[in-house]
């Protein structure tokens, strides 16, 4: 006998993440959802981000990394609660991943949640975590081409931070290339570019995240 | 690369929903599978075929299970013409704006399964 299903196969996972984003909203918390490649900078980022942001915020980290927690124990150094996700292989953080994680977070204290996804262009693009925003990051080393050949990436982004403009005289990267490539696969996307090392563009980057948090906390 | 844990998250769906319908084997799976899904078909079927083996849910070395993909669609909200796009998904390949809207080719569902009770 034949059933006609029609089943999302990710299901369960957009239930778990409709359950974190319901959890993230009645503790008035931020999340932002943090995806690059591998040495894109996200962690640099980071750092920076939660230095020009703790005094006036509390912030709690996911750090997503396949081994090790050298990456949690950077931002851990910082003062900040972070928890490490390893996923022994897996190729991005998942909705239920990041459920089990909650009950380490006293949530209504904590204003801003950071998540670290695994770095992949590839796979964190098809998964829902329940955050506010997803940002991506892209460092000038990585090329003009990044954009085109991870258009379903850059199409599911609210923010793409192109990272490390200080290397901009070395390398050939072309920003106005890089705004045209993403206005004509997500023109709702913003683009901050910056460099986490030199400080540069980096206000704009902050006052971002700020408004984010007034948007978000709301009534 | 995550198509196995896909793969048994059909194989979860088709076996929960065939228990309550009260079969005890499963014949064939239709999934469909669009072209931005970031789903890789030959991956998913070489997944398929390692379950199948395995026996896992309901599955035997007869149960088939079929691919259908979904191409890539997109509507210009300004002149409404619909097109295959290239990486550009938001452009229009006709009045050059970037303001098109995906109305196909993401979707990755189960669509049906064909279940039996002849042990």
């Amino acid at each position: 006998m034949k059933i006609r299903l029609q089943e999302d196969v990710l299901k369960d996972q957009n239930l778990a993440a409709a359950f974190n984003r319901e959890t993230f909203k009645k503790n008035h918390t931020l999340v932002i959802n943090l995806m690059s490649s591998p040495g894109a900078g996200k962690t640099t980022l980071l750092e920076e981000t939660i230095k020009a942001l703790r005094n006036e915020f509390h912030i709690a980290v996911i750090e997503g990394d396949l081994a090790t927690d050298l990456d949690a124990e950077r931002l851990r150094s910082l003062g900040v609660k972070t928890v490490q996700i390893n996923t022994v292989g897996g190729c991005h953080l998942d909705a239920r991943m990041i459920a089990k994680t909650l009950p380490d977070f006293e949530l209504d204290t904590i204003d801003i949640l950071f998540i670290e996804n695994i770095g992949n262009l590839v796979c964190p693009s098809g998964y829902d975590l329940g955050q506010d925003y997803k940002v991506v990051v892209l460092s000038v080393p990585e090329g003009n081409d990044k954009i085109p050949k991870y258009p379903v990436m850059f199409r599911r982004t609210d923010v793409t931070v192109i990272n490390k403009i200080d290397l901009l005289p070395y390398v050939s990267f072309d920003l106005e290339e890089a705004q045209i490539n993403l206005e004509e696969i997500n023109p709702q996307a913003q683009l901050k570019a910056l460099s986490a090392k030199t400080g540069e563009g980096m206000e704009e980057w902050i006052n971002w995240i700020k408004d984010a948090y007034r948007q978000c906390t709301k009534p | 690369m995550h198509e196995m844990s896909l793969m048994s998250e059909i194989i979860k769906i088709v076996s929960e929903d065939a228990r309550l319908h009260g079969f005890s084997k499963v014949d064939s799976i239709v999934v469909i599978v669009g072209d931005l899904s970031n789903v890789l078909p030959d991956a998913l079927e070489l997944a398929f075929f390692h379950f199948r083996k395995q026996g896992l849910g309901m599955l035997d070395e007869n149960t088939e299970f079929e691919i259908i993909r979904e191409v890539a669609k997109a509507k210009c909200q300004t002149c409404l013409f619909e097109f295959t796009p290239d990486y550009r998904m938001a452009l229009c390949p006709k009045c050059m704006l970037p303001n098109c809207l995906l109305v196909s080719g993401e979707t990755f569902r189960v669509e049906s399964y064909e279940g039996s009770d002849e042990l």
